[in-house]
């Protein structure tokens, strides 16, 4: 499964974060939009377990907003 | 049989507010509140020790129970910040508590899932070699090794001790047992000097390891959610607990979350809670602990 903008918004949502998942922007990072340091490693999780892939912390910087998420994901998916 | 008798804690009570350092580190009273669950957490005085800490949880079990101290012959204290590096704590906690010559005691050096191991140790070394009252203490005073520049650990660790009283005719006696570690990641909560922790690793392993680890529990001893009335977990944060209650999918209200006031005790966070629960009607408990270590562990109580 690739990802997407809208299966990662998915995630985000079921990570239970604050507002609305939809309603965000994918090219603005995810800590300007009211996730929190927590929410954003339990959305890190989530992505790990649904695409199989590991984020190593010192990959973090590269996925910090919607777009980037899913360009990193699909570089790790080929 | 030998179980659980009863148990009492002590929470200092001298207390830091987390409100105070919301500019400090960028907080918000949801995160605060909803996230890490520590509104407030103990600090005892400068001059008490692991021991202390464990005298005065035995004070407190002295006021709900009678207890004979000759008649105590096995004493154990789970810490990882003792008096001192020799000797054992649980040696100062005999001679301060003035127990009989004719007692055991030694350290457990274990963190969060210490309660856990402790129960397990404590039973089996007494049925083998027939002893008959016995404490297991836990106390591990975070205030002394916390770096308070460091928003991961500052928010969280609280000090306080419990006592758990192990005799005949017990209220609760455990089922089963199941335990496990992943010692490759032991650096992701270190103390080499002052604590650090990997949030993000710590999280992803409880989020990960102990839904599993307790659904096998209850797999291996035929039970089902229905047949747990509730399930005492390491109170790791607010985050943590309420993340292994999803993933577990048990409702909210069979599982406690206690430490608001007082901050995560380590080794102290699951007997704190299981004090208050001892004398409900429960017919069955499960106690879940994880942390240092990386370790873990798990029991099902069943009232005797």
């Amino acid at each position: 499964m690739k990802a997407t903008v809208e299966n990662i918004k998915e995630i985000i949502a079921e990570a239970e974060v604050l507002g609305d998942a939809n309603e965000m922007k994918n090219d603005i990072a995810l800590s300007e939009q009211g996730i929190d340091s927590l929410d954003v490693v339990n959305v890190y999780l989530l992505i790990e377990e649904k695409f199989d892939v590991q984020i190593p912390d010192e990959d973090l910087a590269q996925v910090t907003t919607i777009d980037a998420i899913v360009e990193y994901v699909n570089n790790k998916l080929v | 049989m030998l179980g659980i008798k009863n148990i009492a804690s002590y929470l200092p009570q001298k207390k830091v507010s987390n409100y105070d350092k919301k500019e400090k580190f960028e907080l918000d009273d949801d995160f605060i509140e909803n996230k890490i669950g520590v509104k407030f957490h103990c600090v005892k005085e400068d001059d008490e020790k692991a021991s202390d800490l464990c005298v005065k949880a035995f004070e407190n079990l002295v006021k709900k129970t009678n207890i004979d101290k000759g008649t105590i012959d096995c004493c154990i204290v789970v810490t990882q910040n003792p008096d001192f590096n020799i000797p054992h704590t649980s040696a100062i906690v005999h001679g301060k508590l003035e127990l009989s010559q004719e007692c055991a005691c030694f350290d457990i050096s274990l963190g969060c899932s210490g309660y856990i191991y402790g129960l397990s140790n404590i039973l089996s070394f007494m049925k083998s070699n027939g002893l008959k009252n016995g404490l297991l203490f836990t106390s591990d005073p975070y205030s002394e090794i916390i770096d308070h520049d460091d928003k991961n650990t500052d928010l969280i660790f609280g000090d306080g001790a419990s006592v758990t009283y192990i005799s005949e005719n017990p209220l609760y006696v455990p089922k089963d047992f199941s335990f496990g570690t992943n010692g490759k990641a032991y650096k992701e909560i270190l103390c080499d000097d002052k604590l650090y922790m990997n949030g993000r690793a710590v999280f992803n392993f409880t989020a990960t390891t102990i839904p599993k680890h307790i659904q096998k529990l209850l797999v291996k001893n035929n039970l089902e959610d229905s047949d747990i009335d509730k399930y005492i977990l390491h109170q790791g944060s607010k985050y943590i607990v309420d993340t292994i209650r999803k993933r577990l999918k048990v409702d909210e209200s069979k599982v406690p979350f206690d430490m608001y006031e007082y901050g995560n005790t380590i080794s102290s966070a699951v007997p704190i809670i299981l004090e208050k629960e001892l004398n409900s009607n429960h017919k069955r408990l499960l106690l879940s602990a994880y942390g240092i270590g990386l370790s873990w562990g798990s029991t099902i109580l069943e009232k005797n």
